[in-house]
Parts: C-alpha cells; sequence; structure tokens
C-alpha cells in the first residue's frame, strides 16, 4: 500500500504528523497571533485613559493603575448589568442545551414521519439573519410584554443557539453505539431513561461544548438586547460596556478593564468544561 | 404505551419547535408580508400599501447592490477557508498527544468569546492609518506605512483578518469536538495494522469527521455571510463600498436610511443564498460518500 | 416518572426565573409614581448633569406627584434604532434626543408630536438663534427643541506653527492653508506630527458643505414639476460651487494631506498628532478642565473655515447639535413639555454647557445675561458665539440621510482620485432619484 503513494508525500506527511516540534512551533505560532490583541487589551486596562492611547505604544504601562477596574466594579449599574448577565446566560445556557439534548436526540436516533423535513426547516430557520427580526421580535415582545425583561432575553436568545446545538449534539449522539442503547432498551429502560443513564453521561464531552456555545452567545449577543432590554435595571454587561464607547471618544481604560472582566467566566466555564471533557474522554474508552 | 412510543421524538423536538416557530418562523412571515409592501421610515406607521415585486426590483437596478454581491463573495470565501483551514489543522495538532493541550484549548478559545464590537475597535486601532500600533512597527523597520483602512483593495482583508481571529475558535472547539468523539479503540487497531498518521487521518479521521466538518462549514458559511456588525464598525463598508457586503447593503437599507422593506427583500435574498449555499454543501458531500 | 424528574427542576428554572424577571416591574406599580420614559443619544454624563436638577425642580412644582424620569442613554445609532423601533411598536416614550439631521424623517413618519401651541404659550422662540430654531421645524410646525450646538472652527498648535514660521493669518485663504500644509510636512514629518488634518470618516460632507456654502452653493434646492409631489427639492450640490469646493479638498489631498479614516473627535489634535485641525468646538473637551484656563497660550483658534479669496468671500460653517421632541406614543405630553423646558433654564442648562464645552442655541446665553460664566470658563468662547449666526444646518428633509450618502461617495472617490465634477454629477444622479425625481 505505501509504495502507492510518492515518497516525498509520505515523508512530508510523517514529518507533518511525527515531529513534536513541529506542533509546538505550530501551536505557539498561532497562540502570538490569538494573544497579540489581548494582551494590547490587558496592558491598556492598566493604563490612564490619557496613556492608553500614546503614541509610541508602550506595552508595559509606565504607570500601572487599577483604577479602570475599581472603577467598573463600583459604578452600581454596570454591576447589576453583570448580574443580569448571569441570569441570562445562566438561564439560557441551561435551557439551550436541555431542550437541544431532546431534539438532537430525537434527530439520532429515532426515524419519524417528516424526520428530514423537520431537520431542513430548522436548518433554514438558522439561515435567517437576526438582524431583520429586530423589528418584528420587538413589536411581538411589547404585545406580550417580555420588553425589558430578563426571560426575554432568555427566550430570545435560544433562536442563535438552539439549531446550532441540536445539530452539535445529533452528530455527537451519532457517535455513541446504539447497541449500548439498545441494550438498555431490552432491559426495560424506557428511552428516557436510556437517555438519562447511558445516553447523557456518554455524551458529556458534546454537553459542554454546547453549553460552552450557548453561554457564550448569551454572554457576548449586543445586538438583540440593546433593542429589546436597554432599561437601566434590565441592561445586560454589553449593553452596559457600551457606555465607554461614545460618539466623541472611547474610554480605552474602562473599557478594555471591562473586557477583562467579561472575560472571566468563559476562562473560568472553559476549564471547568475541560475537565468535563476530558473525562467525558475517558468514558468514552471504556465504550467498546 | 404504544402509541406514545410513536408521538416520542415529536415530543422530544416540541420545546424546539415552538421557540424556533414563535421567534424566528413568525418574524420570518413578517419580514415576508413587507418586503412586498411599501414600508418605510416615511410609512411604518401608517397603512402600507402593497407593492409586489417592487422592492425587489429596485434592489435588481441597484449597482451597489451587486457591488455588495462581489464584496460578500470574496469575504465569504476568504474568511471561511481561512478559518476553517487554521480551525481544522489546530484541532488536530490539540489532538495529538501534547502537553497543556487543556490550557491551549482555554488560550485559542478567547478571541470567540471577546464581542465582536470589541474586535472591531480593537482591530481598528491596531491597524489605524496614522496611530496604529501595526504601522509604527513597521515605520520603526524603516518601511513606508501602510494605509490599511484607505485603500479599498487591502481594507476587505483586514476586516478578513479581524473575522478570522475572531471566528477561528469556533471551529477549533467545534471539530475538537468531534475528534474526541472518535473511538480511540479505531486508533489502536489501524496502528496494529501498520497505517501511518498519515494514513489513519485520511482512513479514520476525517471520514468519521465528516458530519462535524459538513455542520462546521455550513454554520461559519451562514455566520459569515449574515454577519454584518465587524465592517459596520471598522469601515462603515468603506473605502468605496469595498466592505460593503451584503448584509452590511441590508443593515444600511433597513436602519440608516430607514427602508424597511427593500432591508426585508435583501435579508429574503440573504436566507435564499444560505440555502442555496448549503444545499451546495451537502450535494458534495454526498458525492464524496458515494465513492 | 423519569420524565418528570427531569421537567420539574426545568419548569421550576424557567418560573424562578421569570419572577426574577419581574420583581422590578412590580415594585414600580405598587409605588403608583409617574414614571417619564425617555431615550438619549450618548455621552451619558451631559444627561446626567441635566436630568438631575430638571427632576428635582419637575418635582418641586409637582409636590402632588412622585415624577420619575427613565432615561436610556445608548450610543448614536442604536438611540436611532430604538426610535425607529419603539415608533413601530407604539411604545410609549415620553422624550426622545434627535440628531438635527433625523428630524425631517421622523416628523414625516408621524413619529413626533406637534409642539407648536406650546411653544406660543412658552413665547421663547425669540431667544433662540433663528438657524437653530428653524432647525427643529418641519413644514412648519415645531417638532423639536434644539438644545445646545456646536460649530467648527481651525484650531492649531502656537508653538509648532511658530517652529515652521508660519503666520497663522496666512491659513485663512485656501492657497496659503495648502501652501502652510507642505511646508509644515517638511518640518514635522520626522516627529509623526502631521500638517493638517482633513476627515476621511463617515462625516465627510459635514467637513465640505462650509465650503460650498460660502461660495454660495446649496445642497438642495425647490423645484416645480415633481412627477408626485409638483414642488420638491432637487439635488444641486454637483453645480461649478459644489465641483470648485471639492476641487480644494483634492487640492488638499494632491499636496500630500491624508484623509483620515478613523476619527477621534479631537483627541488627535490635542495628543499633537497635527499641528492644524478642523474640528468643533467639542474639541475643547479633549483637554483637561484645570488647562483651560490658560489654553489659549498653546494653541489657537481662528473661527472658520479657510476662504477661497480672503478679501470678499465670507466664510462658513456648519451647526451641529442635539434636538429634544415628544414622540406622538407619548401618554404625558404635558408633563414632557414642561420637563423639557425646564432642561432648557439657563440655571440648568449652563452648567452642562460648561462641562463639556457646548454652546448655547439660545441668545441670553450665547450673549447675553448668562453669558458671563461662560465666556470666563469656556476659551475662545465668544469667538466660537460669533459663529453661529455664519453657521448653517443640514438640511432636516426625510431623504437627507441616503443623500448624504451619495455626497460621502463622492468625496470618497475624489480622494481616491476621481474628478470632482464627475464624481458629484454622479451623486447627484442617485439623489435625484432617491428624492423621486
Amino acid at each position: 500500500m505505501k509504495q502507492n503513494l510518492p515518497s516525498s508525500f509520505v515523508s512530508v506527511s510523517k514529518w507533518f504528523f511525527a515531529e513534536k516540534q513541529v506542533i509546538y512551533i505550530l501551536l505557539f505560532t498561532y497562540l502570538f497571533i490569538t494573544l497579540v490583541p489581548l494582551v494590547w487589551v490587558l496592558s491598556t486596562s492598566f493604563k490612564s485613559n490619557e496613556e492608553a492611547i500614546s503614541l509610541p505604544p508602550q506595552f508595559i504601562p509606565a504607570n500601572p493603575t487599577l483604577d479602570n477596574y475599581l472603577f467598573v466594579v463600583t459604578e452600581p449599574h454596570i454591576v447589576h448589568s453583570l448580574f443580569n448577565s448571569f441570569i441570562v446566560s445562566i438561564g439560557s445556557t441551561v435551557i439551550s442545551v436541555a431542550i437541544s439534548a431532546l431534539g438532537g436526540y430525537a434527530f439520532a436516533r429515532f426515524q419519524f414521519k417528516g424526520k428530514n423535513i423537520l431537520l431542513s426547516v430548522i436548518l433554514g430557520l438558522f439561515m435567517i439573519p437576526v438582524l431583520i427580526n429586530i423589528i418584528p421580535l420587538y413589536i411581538m415582545f411589547s404585545q406580550i410584554g417580555l420588553l425589558n425583561s430578563l426571560l426575554g432575553l432568555i427566550l430570545t436568545f435560544q433562536i442563535l443557539i438552539i439549531p446550532l446545538n441540536i445539530f452539535l449534539l445529533k452528530s455527537y449522539f451519532e457517535t455513541i453505539p446504539r447497541e449500548l442503547e439498545e441494550a438498555a432498551l431490552i432491559d426495560g429502560c424506557s428511552s428516557l431513561g436510556v437517555l438519562r443513564r447511558i445516553t447523557i453521561p456518554l455524551s458529556m464531552p458534546g454537553f459542554a461544548i454546547a453549553a460552552v456555545l450557548a453561554f457564550r452567545f448569551s454572554w457576548n449577543e449586543f445586538i438583540l438586547p440593546i433593542v429589546l432590554a436597554n432599561r437601566p435595571d434590565s441592561m445586560v454587561f454589553q449593553v452596559a460596556l457600551y457606555e465607554f464607547v461614545s460618539l466623541y471618544s472611547i474610554e480605552w481604560g474602562y473599557l478594555t478593564a471591562g473586557i477583562n472582566i467579561a472575560l472571566i467566566p468563559i476562562l473560568v466555564l472553559m476549564l471547568i468544561f475541560q475537565k468535563q471533557m476530558v473525562r467525558g474522554l475517558t468514558l468514552g474508552a471504556i465504550r467498546h | 404505551m404504544l402509541i406514545l412510543k410513536s408521538f416520542e421524538p415529536y415530543l422530544f423536538l416540541l420545546p424546539s419547535i415552538i421557540i424556533l416557530f414563535a421567534f424566528l418562523f413568525i418574524p420570518l412571515i413578517w419580514n415576508i408580508y413587507i418586503s412586498l409592501h411599501d414600508v418605510s421610515i416615511l410609512t411604518i406607521i401608517k397603512d402600507w400599501d402593497f407593492i409586489g415585486f417592487e422592492n425587489f426590483d429596485n434592489i435588481f437596478s441597484d449597482p451597489n447592490f451587486y457591488n455588495s454581491l462581489k464584496v460578500t463573495l470574496v469575504f465569504v470565501c476568504g474568511s471561511v477557508l481561512l478559518q476553517f483551514g487554521i480551525g481544522l489543522l489546530i484541532a488536530i495538532l490539540l489532538n495529538q498527544q501534547i502537553r497543556a493541550s487543556g490550557l491551549f484549548r482555554t488560550l485559542f478559545i478567547i478571541p470567540w468569546t471577546v464581542s465582536t464590537v470589541i474586535t472591531g475597535f480593537s482591530f481598528k486601532f491596531l491597524f489605524d492609518d496614522s496611530f496604529g500600533i501595526i504601522n509604527y512597527g513597521i515605520e520603526k523597520l524603516g518601511l513606508e506605512s501602510i494605509g490599511w483602512f484607505s485603500d479599498p483593495n487591502l481594507a476587505i482583508w483586514i476586516v478578513i483578518v479581524a473575522n478570522t481571529w475572531y471566528g477561528t475558535p469556533f471551529t477549533i472547539l467545534f471539530l475538537s469536538a468531534g475528534l474526541l468523539s472518535i473511538n480511540p479503540t479505531l486508533y489502536e487497531a489501524a496502528t496494529i495494522d501498520g497505517a501511518t498518521k498519515f494514513r489513519r487521518f485520511f482512513y479514520i479521521t476525517l471520514p468519521l469527521l465528516k458530519s462535524f466538518i459538513l455542520t462546521n462549514l455550513i454554520l461559519v458559511t451562514v455566520w459569515t455571510i449574515n454577519f454584518f456588525d465587524l465592517q459596520l464598525i471598522m469601515t462603515n463598508g468603506g473605502p468605496l463600498s469595498s466592505t460593503t457586503t451584503l448584509s452590511l447593503y441590508m443593515y444600511k437599507q433597513a436602519f440608516e436610511f430607514g427602508y424597511f422593506s427593500e432591508g426585508a427583500a435583501v435579508g429574503i435574498l440573504l436566507i435564499i443564498m444560505n440555502i442555496a449555499i448549503a444545499f451546495v454543501y451537502l450535494k458534495l458531500f454526498d458525492v464524496r460518500n458515494k465513492k | 416518572m423519569a420524565k418528570l424528574k427531569i421537567l420539574i427542576p426545568l419548569t421550576f428554572t424557567i418560573l424562578s426565573l421569570f419572577f426574577i424577571s419581574q420583581m422590578n416591574i412590580i415594585t414600580i406599580i405598587a409605588q403608583e409614581k409617574i414614571t417619564l420614559t425617555a431615550i438619549f443619544a450618548e455621552p451619558k454624563e451631559r444627561w446626567d448633569m441635566l436630568l438631575e436638577n430638571a427632576t428635582k425642580i419637575l418635582n418641586e412644582r409637582h409636590p402632588d406627584k412622585t415624577i420619575k424620569i427613565d432615561y436610556r442613554v445608548l450610543p448614536y445609532s442604536d438611540t436611532r434604532t430604538q426610535i425607529l423601533t419603539a415608533m413601530a411598536g407604539k411604545t410609549p416614550i415620553d422624550l426622545v434626543s434627535l440628531d438635527q439631521i433625523w428630524l425631517g424623517e421622523f416628523a414625516e413618519g408621524g413619529f413626533l408630536s406637534d409642539l407648536t401651541a406650546n411653544t406660543q404659550k412658552w413665547n421663547k422662540s425669540s431667544d433662540w438663534y433663528t438657524q437653530n430654531w428653524e432647525g427643529g421645524l418641519y413644514n412648519g410646525q415645531v417638532k423639536g427643541i434644539w438644545a445646545w450646538t456646536d460649530v467648527r472652527a481651525l484650531w492649531y498648535w502656537k508653538d509648532l506653527l511658530a517652529k515652521a514660521e508660519i503666520d497663522p493669518e496666512q491659513l485663512e485663504n485656501w492657497n496659503g492653508y495648502i501652501s502652510a500644509s507642505k511646508k509644515l510636512n517638511q518640518v514635522f514629518q520626522k516627529d509623526g506630527i502631521q500638517a493638517m488634518h482633513l476627515v476621511g470618516a463617515n462625516h465627510s460632507p459635514d467637513m465640505w458643505y462650509p465650503y460650498l456654502w460660502m461660495l454660495g452653493g446649496e445642497i438642495l434646492e425647490k423645484r416645480d414639476g415633481h412627477p408626485t409631489k409638483q414642488n420638491y427639492w432637487y439635488p444641486i450640490y454637483n453645480s461649478d460651487l459644489g465641483v470648485k469646493a471639492l476641487q480644494f479638498l483634492k487640492d488638499q489631498v494632491e499636496a500630500g494631506i491624508k484623509p483620515q479614516i478613523n476619527h477621534y473627535w479631537g483627541q488627535e489634535f490635542a495628543d499633537k498628532k497635527f499641528a492644524i485641525m478642523l474640528e468643533g468646538s467639542w474639541l475643547l473637551g479633549q483637554f483637561p478642565k484645570n488647562e483651560w484656563s490658560t489654553l489659549k497660550e498653546k494653541i489657537g483658534m481662528i473661527p472658520m473655515f479657510p476662504v477661497p479669496n480672503i478679501s470678499n468671500t465670507n466664510t462658513s460653517t456648519l451647526m451641529g447639535g442635539w434636538l429634544l421632541s415628544i414622540p406622538e406614543t407619548s401618554q404625558n405630553k404635558e408633563l414632557a413639555w414642561e420637563l423639557i423646558t425646564i432642561m432648557l433654564e439657563p440655571e440648568v442648562l449652563i452648567p452642562m454647557l460648561l462641562q463639556q464645552g457646548y454652546l448655547p442655541t439660545q441668545k441670553s446665553i450665547g450673549e447675553g445675561a448668562y453669558s458671563e460664566k461662560l465666556k470666563s470658563t469656556i476659551p475662545y468662547y465668544e469667538e466660537l458665539v460669533s459663529l453661529i449666526s455664519l453657521g448653517k444646518g443640514r438640511p432636516n428633509i426625510p431623504e437627507y440621510p441616503i443623500v448624504a450618502e451619495h455626497i460621502r461617495n463622492a468625496i470618497e472617490q475624489v480622494y481616491n482620485g476621481m474628478d470632482p465634477k464627475q464624481a458629484l454629477d454622479e451623486a447627484s444622479k442617485q439623489s435625484a432619484k432617491a428624492l423621486g425625481w
């Protein structure tokens, strides 16, 4: 078999996949590209507003200060918006993972009438640019009293996440051997029982990723909340942050401090879910 | 019990369908309705005249529309190719037994957790023609500074770079999930059979990853086509409309100029475009499957 | 049973989230206050300052009521989007801030209340500068009150000009302006200081209109023979005067002045990245307040846009600023109007003007009894106020935003080498179509 491929191709591929050094070089190069703008954000957050846009740019602040962070975490409405963001993001993560798991499971495991049509419709709905839905959503929300409510945001954020997570979890469930579930079914488990006892534990890495995606979409969404919930008491963090980006000037110090604060929950979440993903992996190794 | 069984999949799907129907489908119907009527900032709270396909006619006779199609092509091809290429490569590298892969993955995901607004402003600042750090570095090296945002051929690439920086982590995350779902025992068997890493990649990894790759490509393409915030913040479509994609064109029609009907019509064209592209992807992947 | 175990916590989560989100609304109803809702554009401090005092006064005047102002301060473009969607959804809103160029669209769309009767009773219109009062009119009705304004003028660093041996007077005419730019660039290029600022951002038309106006040109004029409206606006900005005005921008580019795509609203000047900048009066706000008293020693200001010929051309400038309007959907129009009048009271308005460096639209604050405080605090205050009578606002017709887009495109084309006449002709063809010709 090997002789069929040109030898140089094989050696290139061998070099490519085998050499640990090359892997690390590539990873660190990408890490560098990823981090440059972030390091700038981090260093700016420790600068005063005047120093933030001074030339020549300094990567290490001349007079490092924590004032920006102090300002952001002591503004009552910004703290309140952080709290709102947590409620909305956690709420929509829980709901979307639950709902998409059910949906994804139905598509992965059942044969039913209209399955392909439904799947295409969900995919089709995902193609709608959310922007054109802003005005009808606003009108609808004002009629059912969901304007400026966190529940309203939790529900609308689902349209950004559900189609994506249904497809993700459908793909994930499909990789779990059917025989395991069939065995449990024969043992007298209901479909939901199978889902809970066999499928869910085996799908933890998938759920972990679905949750990260859901959290991130809710945490970062800006266009929907700024129109649908912009009252001071229902404002989310991304909208509140925009206060530092005004027509006349951008307050880089406060803005970057805010960005870094906004990063913390996602980083914590990622670290937690890393563990979850690895645990899922070891579980996966048990399946034959 | 048996009757319940046959309804089960529908019950499973009910919550998703209710939410999608209420918040995506009904607004879509509203958009289709207004795209056939004369709804603008001047008429939105008055009577809407039925005007058939006149809004679509207006769009098709607007040279800016055709320009935005061209820009969309460059923006989407550039962004998707870069995001997918880099994303797949990094996901595979992370899946090799390397140290601290969790830490790498966490760091790599950060750009995607920063909102588009912030990404846009940061890159705008980094690449600023006069005060940007990039041009400052170039001048330090003794070279002529570059007008990143004033050159119509260059500006779109800066937006693509920003979009790639921002979007690639999703592909890494998504394809990593796919790679983790592959049963390691398959590799072990192949290794015993003497297959090289290269062959294992093409004969085991890729086929098993197929559904993830397909979903990933569709998602990234659709997002990129519908994406407009980055262009809006970084260039507002300029210079010379060289970064006005169809989605930004839609935003401007609807919210800047107040032509809601035209905006809705462009939105519908975008949906059709998205569906057509998804269809092409599905066909492409089907063909490979049959071989 | 297994199903229940999943469903119960799920329902519980949904319900508890629902109650958390509704709690605030319940408390507001229980207290039975009158709440006025408002949408304003950033920056936020100016509204905080205005409303803190205005709310206090309003409540003192109505001891029987507890009036609360629920206001959101949004970014520029989102303010517009929010007003549009709120009107489409018929949401009751009592007060909005409008950019002067939005007035036409919003008035024509039927979003705004007619304030004519209120203003007649109020009887203060004669205290407004004519241009500013008329900026709030649409089809003869008062649709908004222009609350404060800004004018654009020429700012320069005194030490830089001295070092390059340039007499500031030279900047007052087109030829002198261009030759000064060449000299400044020669002297300061190596220090990373550019001679002059030329706007290449979205608002580039705003910085071109003054040249058009000073030559006697106009953006639009009313013409007979419109297909549907008989007498309506027609674009005439592509006249010879327009071409001449745009040629001056082209000359600047050819002299080595780079159009700036990004705009930092005077911060770039305050940071000494430019020796000379044509910029709005808000530029003063970019200097720390404690430097204002000595600012005249460091920076100079010429209250004009350069003119082609100093002896026989009057200069011109553009006035911007914000209007206060009451939406048609308001359910407390009388109270909202009272709030507007309080916000415009000199005692309430002046502290905010001082803080932000804005200019008043009321003569009594501009040059009358109330002006002393402003004169002594805001550098070059009198010179800037003198520009108000020379300044013009942009047309507040519904189609203005799209016409401005056409002009912006033409200017961009010229920056990239196109002939001004060709660029303006092409743009005006599109504008004529957008205006329904």
